[in-house]
């Protein structure tokens, strides 16, 4: 074998490395099966999820991370993390999971900035009047927030999703047996208890003792039902909704059935099992609640999600998109044909993991695969970089495979930064609930911001290795003026298809066609900036260098209409807000134009000769 | 002469020229949007002539920045140049062989959606229709525009509504007219206004100018504020008029206001055994049916306020039709009912009151067939791109 296939192999041996090493299952060496428990069902905003859905998002909402580190130096997964919240919530209560960035908002705890990032609940507890009470004070509209309101709000948002969420699973007690002897307490009073109340409200003689008792009980769990944000059991059969039971709610509903669904009582005692050291009775007890939740739920479905919320698929897939950018570079300095073909493959392997995520999120929530701003950018990505294979297998010079390396990894890097707020899986607004307009006016304007995006990556790369390679030869540059155009005349299509089809939706559910609101206005500079570059090019009026400087100055439109425009808050379409994703737009916009300045140096200064 | 304006209006540079005004356009317009509001750009920008952009103080760098200032041909000055160009150009280009016909169509098209934005501006009337639950309307009412009325209550079973429209109503105008019952003095107009108890406010110690009605009943003035902008918080157009009859003897001032709405009582006065009602309300389009509400469902998903779905169950009363009907109206699903389409648009009171958004606009077909053309034309475009790139690369 020679030099050239030893690399070659090894690159596709680490990709495919990359690919099969999520396929593992996590080791856990303690003997809890805390896969098992992560894969527990329960309804969270609305829709059935696993508990690993709900413990990575709340992590992910209040540090950024899916992992928890310690003081000692250990690291706690997302899963691992969850059982702590159930089994010992004190002990949870002082592990680092808020993240703090803001100057003022660690001022009030007594920290500068770069002393510490991560706080935990016990950390932040003395401050909670002062929060408080700022968030009495602070406008509930984020446009109007300073920075410091604006963070302030977010790590509030964080503190109440944790507090309802380690409320979820049962009332807080000293010990676990303190827990089991409280329920016991509560079976046998409700029978009697309920009598006593209504002895008392109709004025006989009743006793006060089992009265006030009962009354205890019923406020404290009510007080929990209006506070635990899972719902953990399955509706009862009386019910017409489809709203499973919280905790407080499970334990209300003793009164009626005298006696408490016996769910309680598995969580308590899987909480029990975990705190005192007993992996057996842990399992057993998860087997018999999964045994249980059987009939009620799409079990292979809810292990699914789980599974791919751990296999982390985009993640992967931006690693192998960067290593195929680098090689696509790489062949145009050496090795030509044998880069050319590893960066296609690398590029057409991490385009297969790309699609299998976004098969995945269209299973688990039955919908289109373009239903907010966080899927928005998983397809975007999709849609280039599926052109860019295209074009490569045309064109065979490693141009495709570069703009789907780079386009794909941006895009799934800005897909994650926009997963911070919450379950990228959520629920559809009334306004957006039309699958059949989702599956066309979405996506095939989503598809007109991919080719957008694509034309004006090529260009860039015209521009770069025209100002400053030397092998940028006549013939390439012809060839990528046809490719521009091409997508150019494609992006077209697509963006004024889309936009005509979000017209007609907004007719039937709006009342009018067009409303000029902002992402309206965005959509239609996108269209009428390339009808502009056609039309200057069919009437002579740009040159090839001219071409590739307006596809530039279309990725700042496509980047104002998909982002710009939502940052306003103006309209009907305003439904995806963001506080520090202007800067990165800025800077965006500020490199686009970088570009544009540099593709504006006379030729004559051009390395290379075209 | 004649030689140079063709060239001129069939030129390809006027087109682009135009696409890169009117993107201008669009730009400003949207960032006016943040400060006016949708409505109010909308007349300002698309509905004009002319428009001149300012630098919001508001923003960063304002205080040297708002001087700042960008003139723009308005929306119906590069609509009806861009349609002259569309039309001069179709006949210099024209050919007739199927290669072309792809283009053709698309042009075509653009025209027809062109025209269809321009009868839109001029058709389209926007309103709400406030109906509460277990209640009827048979009307709705304007957000934006209001009118004067006087209504003559005399007679048990119809009411006659004489409607003077809010352009009508300046500040010092007498409006006289033989079809209205009396003639009218508008003291003061206010575009937007506080109403506020005289005692509470600096006019305390001046005399009410209402003698009449609200104003001198509950002792109440208005203060004149500054216009809103915001597009969910209406103007409270607020005026003094001056009821004077045939004789020219005032009968007396009266405070009205889109404020003093259904929950006030009614201004009411007698002149000549004939009962009046006075007031100034959102502009009505009153309709010869009703849409009666059996029930508003706010649908939320379980366990949370994320809305799943807003539905009206509707009952249409057609007295003229002899038409009765139940339908729902829900989100993506308007009614459309004589010649005018009902959407849920909103609620409130609490979930008691559905708020459906009525639109009229008779070229609301228009954009459906420019659609349809443009796509087919984009069609044939791409396909026969596509044919001759492939021949080339085969």
């Amino acid at each position: 074998m020679n030099k050239k296939n030893i690399i070659s192999l090894l690159l596709l041996v680490t990709a495919l490395s990359i690919i099969i090493a999520g396929l593992l299952p996590t080791k856990y060496t303690s003997g809890f099966d805390f896969q098992s428990f992560s894969t527990l069902p329960v309804q969270a905003n609305g829709r059935l999820c696993p508990l690993d859905t709900v413990a990575r998002n709340t992590l992910l909402l209040s540090s950024g991370k899916q992992t928890v580190r310690l003081s000692q130096g250990a690291k706690l997964d997302a899963r691992s993390w969850l059982v702590e919240m159930a089994a010992r919530p004190e002990f949870a209560d002082s592990f680092p999971v808020f993240r703090i960035d803001n100057q003022e908002v660690l001022a009030l705890l007594d920290k500068k900035l770069g002393e510490q990032k991560y706080f935990s609940f016990n950390d932040i507890q003395p401050v909670f009047e002062t929060i408080h009470r700022e968030m009495e004070r602070i406008n509930p509209e984020s446009q109007l927030q300073t920075p410091y309101e604006k963070q302030l709000t977010k790590l509030n948002n964080a503190l109440t999703a944790y507090h309802r969420l380690i409320h979820s699973f049962h009332p807080m007690t000293k010990n676990s047996s303190d827990l089991l002897d409280e329920y016991n307490t509560w079976e046998q009073i409700t029978k009697n208890g309920f009598l006593e109340i209504q002895k008392q409200q109709n004025g006989h003689n009743f006793d006060p003792v089992i009265a006030n008792k009962f009354m205890g009980f019923s406020e404290r769990y009510l007080t929990l039902s209006k506070i635990a944000s899972l719902g953990i059991l399955p509706p009862r059969k009386t019910q017409t909704d489809d709203k499973w039971l919280n905790i407080g709610q499970i334990l209300m509903d003793a009164v009626v059935d005298e006696h408490i669904n016996p769910i309680a009582y598995n969580y308590a005692n899987m909480s029990a099992a975990y705190a005192e050291n007993n992996p057996s009775l842990f399992n057993a007890t998860l087997n018999d609640m999964h045994t249980f939740f059987k009939p009620y739920t799409n079990s292979f479905k809810i292990k699914f999600e789980a599974f791919f919320n751990s296999y982390e698929p985009f993640y992967r897939s931006i690693l192998i998109y960067t290593l195929a950018f680098l090689i696509a570079i790489l062949s145009w300095i050496v090795w030509g044909k044998t880069f050319q073909k590893s960066a296609f493959l690398l590029t057409s392997l991490a385009f297969i993991l790309h699609t299998c995520g976004l098969i995945a999120r269209i299973y688990i929530q039955g919908r289109p695969p373009v239903t907010n701003l966080y899927s928005s950018a998983i397809f975007v990505g999709w849609g280039a970089v599926l052109l860019g294979l295209i074009l490569e297998r045309i064109f065979k010079n490693s141009i495709g495979s570069c703009v789907s390396g780079i386009i794909g990894a941006t895009t799934l890097i800005i897909a994650h930064q926009l997963s911070l707020s919450g379950d990228t899986l959520e629920m559809m607004r009334a306004v957006l609930d039309s699958n059949f307009w989702l599956a066309t006016h979405v996506v095939i304007i989503t598809i007109g911001y991919s080719a957008t995006f694509l034309a004006g990556m090529i260009a860039i790369i015209y521009i770069f290795r025209g100002v400053f390679t030397k092998n940028f030869t006549p013939n390439t540059a012809k060839t990528l003026s046809k490719m521009v155009y091409g997508i150019l005349c494609f992006a077209l299509l697509f963006s004024f298809v889309g936009t005509m089809l979000g017209g007609v939706w907004a007719d039937q559910s709006w009342g009018r066609f067009w409303g000029w609101d902002p992402k309206e206005n965005g959509a239609l500079l996108i269209v009428l900036w390339i009808a502009v570059i056609l039309h200057a090019k069919v009437g002579k009026y740009i040159k090839d260098t001219g071409l590739m400087l307006m596809a530039v100055g279309g990725n700042i439109i496509t980047a104002w209409s998909w982002f710009g425009t939502n940052m306003l808050g103006v309209g009907l379409h305003n439904y995806g807000f963001m506080d520090a994703a202007f800067k990165a737009l800025i800077i965006f916009i500020l490199s686009q134009l970088l570009f544009i300045a540099i593709g504006a140096i006379p030729k004559k200064h051009w390395k290379s000769n075209i | 002469m004649f030689e140079k304006l063709y060239h001129f209006f069939s030129s390809l540079k006027l087109t682009v020229t135009l696409l890169i005004f009117s993107m201008a356009l669009v730009f400003f317009g949207t960032l006016d949007q943040v400060n006016y509001g949708i409505f109010e750009v909308q007349q300002r920008y698309f509905k004009s002539i002319v428009v001149l952009w300012q630098y919001p103080p508001q923003w960063i760098f304002g205080n040297v920045l708002q001087y700042l200032h960008i003139p723009m041909l308005g929306g119906y000055t590069i609509g009806t140049l861009l349609l002259i160009n569309l039309f001069v150009a179709h006949f210099k280009y024209y050919n007739s062989s199927f290669k072309k016909s792809g283009i053709m169509l698309i042009h075509l098209g653009l025209v027809l959606l062109i025209i269809s934005g321009f009868l839109s501006g001029f058709l389209q009337i926007e309103s709400q229709m406030w109906i509460k639950e277990n209640s009827k309307a048979n009307y709705s009412q304007s957000n934006h525009y209001n009118e004067l009325v006087i209504i003559d209550k005399t007679k048990d079973e119809i009411d006659t509504v004489y409607a003077i429209p809010e352009n009508h109503l300046k500040t010092n105008t007498l409006i006289k007219d033989s079809k209205l019952p009396f003639n009218v003095r508008v003291i003061h107009f206010y575009e937007n206004a506080d109403i506020a108890f005289r005692s509470q406010t600096p006019l305390a110690n001046t005399q009410n100018i209402a003698t009449q009605g609200a104003g001198l009943k509950m002792d109440i003035v208005a203060m004149p504020i500054p216009k809103s902008y915001k597009d969910e918080v209406p103007n409270a157009a607020t005026a003094y008029i001056d009821i004077i009859d045939n004789e020219g003897d005032s009968i007396g001032v009266w405070l009205v206001s889109n404020l003093l709405d259904d929950q006030f009582p009614p201004q009411r006065f007698t002149h000549e055994d004939r009962q009046y009602e006075v007031a100034l309300r959102f502009k009505r389009y009153y309709y010869p049916f009703w849409l009666k509400l059996n029930k508003f469902s706010f649908d939320r998903y379980p366990g949370t306020e994320i809305p799943k779905n807003f539905s009206s169950k509707i009952e249409i009363i057609n007295p003229v039709k002899n038409e009765i009907r139940d339908t729902l109206i829900y989100m993506n699903n308007p009614l459309r009912y004589e010649g005018k389409t009902f959407y849920q648009a909103s609620f409130g009171d609490n979930e008691k009151t559905s708020i459906l958004q009525v639109m009229q606009n008779p070229s609301w077909q228009l954009p459906y067939w420019s659609v349809l053309i443009i796509g087919l034309g984009l069609l044939i475009q791409f396909l026969l791109s596509l044919t001759t790139f492939l021949k080339k690369h085969r």
